[in-house]
């Protein structure tokens, strides 16, 4: 159980935390690593430091190192982190070469770090532990997250992870977007005494500056000139204060980000700064489950999509994988294809009022699918789920081949899935084109009526004519729906993509509604899925996009138009619990406000961080909001895993 | 995998060149401290039948190993290999003989006896030679080679040398794979003291995994605990050897070879400790990417007053260079004992 070290705040893999020693830390953070072997000074200074390296075996004795550990926590305490004797070695050694010297087992009490390789079998108890060799695998970029995601598996996740001899200000983005929790200022130090000038953009040769690109207390009253004239030691420590000053103000800034829970967009940009920042971030985005198990399932801020990486991120994908998987299209048989719109959420926009005026009451027989990029396909029912409402592109008119081949390949994937008998596209440009690629791969007939722009009068008559000529032919009975039906797909759109199957439970009809027959006399325990009629008794109230689900009197949810989600009511909770989806097990406790991670027995590993979660205990139902991953609520000692709504006791 | 069997892997990948038996490895003139007096030093580096040691995998830092024979070589092989080396004294009055092999001397399976004999044969009967060292393993030293090694030189002064490497058995078994402990290097030396015989320890500044500072404070350690065994220490910089386990952790990024300031502060530091006893070091390859290094600007400088040092033994020779880049060295060994694993490669 990890007491020193607890995580505030996480944005996807990152977070921001604090490490409870004396003086408190706040991480991600900068060690002066010169400190770590200063246990020595502090008996005869007042500083006190809070975290201290107790040697290597390479050069003492086990039995030397073991007494020292014990004289160092008689003296510093328990808020004093001391990190494990340890005999370490470079990433290129083979396993069996290793020293096979071994401390004895001894209890330490009090807050302890540990250095750990990957692959290593035992994994020491530790509020800290330290990647082995992470110094020499800059430019190293697959090595490097092999390493650290093999580590992340393994320890647990409240426990603060530092990649010591790497951090300087250009890499330190990407290093805690990674889940980095702790870096030092050796890189920063030896730059200074080798008369090289860092950034966040790189460094500099001091010699090759005309001006300091920075402002901080060690560059502002000096130039490059005045520093170049400097004897060495001088020069080297106005360049390290400058080198520390720009690592620490690169922290608070990727800090800040954290908290902002903008921390993506910042790195798609840093990354570009060396290839291996940005082959990382590649790398990581492949991978994709590490992130994706961390990455919340709505956020406020806009997702801003301007780089290549924008297309791999884990929102992006996340949707596209949901539309393909959880969600299911109404039943109607005409199918509209529409441009996607600048103004969010879609309907709203001045091109899809036309478009939507244009149908007039053929709108009916149809179903609105939105092409976008990098989102893929967008059905109309979830243009309010994040982060379908909540993207900016830059927007050329141009679409990259990138561009083009995945949002044709969200197209047809979903055409393949579910079929129509007819398809109307009314796209131009390289909408079009996409379109036209996944219609070509299926041999699907596609009927496109935009000339020119898609908002011209001439567009929107052909158009119209084109629904108009579909619905009314002889011969073919399209199926409708009423504007009532629209809002319950709507709903029941958002459902399934938030939910997945488990949301149908929703809208069975209860066992003393249900007419008695022998066909559903074993209900409610029968989850299968039921009769595809509808259940009569599900309304939707409230006016577009305030919808609020009821089953007869009663509220079963409501949809959260800012992130395009539902909120479930008690009842709707109770209605779901036995699907055994985004359920969150309990101890037996009657809990208040919050769920915090020690209390939790289990939890579905499906959840992510925002989800719309059911707790349920001995002695309570409740519900609320994740606050964290399903599988760190299991495993994290620290920190509150739900946000709860509602609490009914049991 | 063992740390011996990942130095046989590297092994087993060189080739060794075949060349002629009749030629020594290496052979060059010098000069050294014999009885305190600067005296001509002729080295021979003979084309063994190997070191035992290095076949079957040995020392990480060793490239030695391919310095052997093909095919081991007769006694008329070692005698052509000596006869083009003494040519090298051809115009010496007097001089030392140093006799390498890529392994030990003394080894009888590596140099059988009688190839042994007529070396030492042939410069017990040059008069111009005033000194014979030869280098050896600690466990090849025997009562009874010792005194058949003195019954040829007679009153000739013999020298064994060994390549101790550190007194810490940890780093000789855990970092250089050497094979032996201290205790068998103290027993091969009191064996020779105990004849007249006496002992040049070699000590090896920064193996594979220590930083900067440990390495620095082991040799620091290490002459402490020779001092009363040794009458001359010499500190061997690692250089990085083409074959070695080294070598390939320096391609890697994961190695570099010591600075040449922490050599000048352990002789300074050592021979202030011992005034009487000489401590030397040959920076070999010095200022190359493969060797022990400063700056560009210092490295070969530092060298000259290094190996001036060695011969002088005055402290006052190492004060003659001063650099810059003194101050990044003492930035390394503040920080290098906490990369875990990520060696400083400034």
């Amino acid at each position: 159980m990890t007491r020193y070290f607890e995580v505030e705040q996480r944005d996807g893999a990152a977070r921001v935390g604090k490490l409870l020693l004396s003086p408190t830390i706040r991480t991600p953070c900068i060690l002066h690593t010169a400190d770590l072997g200063k246990f020595e000074d502090a008996e005869r200074t007042e500083r006190t430091f809070p975290i201290v390296d107790a040697g290597s075996l390479w050069t003492e004795a086990p039995e030397i190192l073991e007494a020292k550990l014990r004289q160092i926590r008689t003296k510093t305490g328990e808020k004093t982190l001391i990190i494990r004797p340890h005999q370490a070695y470079p990433p290129a050694v083979q396993e069996d070469s290793r020293g096979k010297i071994r401390l004895p087992e001894m209890e330490l009490n009090g807050a302890v770090g540990a250095v750990l390789r990957s692959g290593a079998e035992e994994i020491p108890k530790s509020d800290l532990y330290i990647m082995e060799g992470a110094g020499s695998l800059e430019n190293n970029a697959r090595k490097f997250l092999e390493d650290l995601l093999d580590l992340k598996a393994r320890i647990p996740p409240d426990t603060a992870l530092y990649t010591p001899k790497l951090a300087l200000p250009e890499n330190a983005g990407v290093l805690v977007y990674l889940g980095v929790d702790i870096l030092d200022d050796t890189r920063a130090e030896l730059a200074a005494y080798s008369d090289i000038y860092l950034t966040a953009a790189g460094s500099f040769y001091l010699d090759t500056l005309q001006e300091f690109p920075c402002r901080c207390s060690a560059c502002a009253p000096t130039t490059p000139e005045e520093v170049k004239a400097l004897p060495k030691h001088e020069r080297a420590e106005l360049l390290a204060a400058h080198n520390r000053n720009a690592l620490e103000a690169e922290l608070a800034l990727v800090r800040e980000k954290i908290r902002a829970g903008n921390l993506r967009e910042y790195v798609e940009g840093q990354c570009r700064v060396r290839p291996w920042l940005t082959a990382l971030l590649r790398l990581a985005d492949f991978e994709q489950t590490y992130l994706e198990e961390k990455t919340t399932t709505y956020r406020k801020n806009t997702l801003i999509a301007n780089t290549s990486e924008s297309l791999t991120r884990v929102e992006v994908n996340r949707f596209a994988r949901r539309v393909q998987e959880r969600y299911t299209p109404p039943e109607l048989d005409i199918l509209l294809l529409l441009p996607c719109a600048a103004k969010k959420p879609y309907s709203i926009s001045q091109s899809h009022q036309k478009f939507l005026h244009a149908l007039g009451k053929y709108k009916k027989y149809v179903h609105e699918v939105i092409i976008t990029s990098p989102l893929g396909i967008v059905p109309r029912e979830l243009e309010l789920t994040y982060p379908a409402a909540h993207y900016d592109v830059a927007v050329t008119g141009h679409w990259d081949e990138e561009e083009k081949n995945w949002v044709s390949s969200c197209l047809e994937s979903y055409l393949e899935k579910h079929s129509y008998g007819a398809i109307v596209a009314h796209l131009e440009g390289a909408y079009r084109e996409v379109c036209e690629r996944a219609a070509e791969k299926l041999g699907i007939e596609v009927i496109y009526t935009s000339t020119g722009s898609p908002t011209s009068r001439e567009s929107l008559s052909t158009l119209k004519t084109a629904v108009e000529t579909l619905c009314t032919s002889e011969g073919q009975n399209w199926k409708t729906r009423n504007v009532e039906k629209a809002k319950y797909d709507f709903v029941k759109g958002i459902l399934a993509y938030q939910f997945g199957e488990v949301s149908e439970l929703l809208f069975e009809e209860k066992a003393s509604e249900v007419p008695e027959n022998a066909e559903n006399a074993e209900r409610p325990e029968n989850t299968e899925k039921q009769q595809k009629t509808e259940n009569r008794n599900i309304a939707i109230k409230g006016r577009f996009p305030k919808y609020h689900l009821y089953s007869k009197k009663t509220q079963l949810a409501t949809l959260v138009p800012q992130y395009g989600t539902l909120a479930l009511s008690m009842e709707g909770a109770e209605m779901m619990v036995s699907g055994g989806k985004y359920l969150v097990e309990i101890d037996d406790f009657l809990p208040k406000g919050s769920i915090l991670a020690p209390g939790v027995i289990a939890a579905d590993p499906e959840i992510r961080p925002n989800d719309e979660v059911i707790v349920i205990g001995k002695k309570a139902l409740c519900v609320g909001r994740a606050l964290m991953s399903g599988q760190e609520m299991e495993k994290a000692t620290r920190g509150a895993a739900v946000s709860l709504r509602h609490v009914k006791k049991l | 995998m063992s740390l011996n069997k990942e130095v046989l892997k590297i092994r087993e990948r060189q080739r060794i060149k075949p060349s002629s038996p009749d030629y020594p490895a290496a052979s060059w003139t010098g000069e050294d401290l014999v009885e305190g007096v600067r005296t001509k030093t002729l080295t021979m580096i003979f084309k063994s039948a190997g070191c035992y040691w290095g076949k079957v995998g040995g020392c990480t830092m060793c490239g030695f190993v391919y310095d052997c024979a093909t095919t081991p070589p007769t006694l008329e092989n070692y005698k052509a290999q000596l006869e083009k080396a003494m040519r090298k004294a051809g115009d010496f009055s007097e001089f030392m003989v140093k006799i390498f092999t890529s392994g030990s001397f003394l080894d009888e399976k590596e140099v059988f006896p009688e190839a042994r004999d007529a070396i030492l044969e042939t410069l017990a009967e040059d008069s111009r030679v005033v000194k014979v060292l030869v280098e050896t393993r600690p466990e090849f030293v025997s009562e009874e080679n010792v005194e058949a090694c003195l019954d040829i030189l007679k009153e000739k002064p013999f020298e064994l040398a060994f390549g101790l490497e550190t007194s810490s058995d940890r780093i000789r078994k855990d970092s250089i794979n050497k094979g032996f402990t201290f205790s068998q290097f103290v027993r091969a030396a009191e064996i020779a003291k105990e004849h007249g015989v006496t002992v040049k320890a070699y000590l090896l500044l920064k193996p594979l995994f220590l930083s900067e500072k440990q390495a620095l404070e082991d040799i620091l350690h290490s002459i402490d605990d020779a001092a009363p065994y040794a009458d001359t220490i010499s500190v061997n910089l690692c250089n990085v050897q083409k074959g070695t386990l080294v070598e390939s952790f320096w391609e890697k990024n994961q190695y570099r070879p010591p600075w040449l300031w922490s050599i000048v502060e352990i002789l300074k530091r050592a021979k202030e400790k011992y005034p009487e006893l000489p401590i030397m070091s040959d920076p070999v390859g010095a200022g190359s990417k493969r060797g022990p290094r400063n700056c560009k600007e210092c490295s070969h400088e530092l060298a000259d007053a290094l190996r001036d040092f060695s011969i002088s033994q005055d402290p006052a020779d190492l004060e003659k260079v001063d650099c810059e880049c003194k101050e990044l060295w003492k930035k390394v060994l503040e920080a290098d004992d906490f990369t875990y694993g990520a060696p400083i490669l400034e």
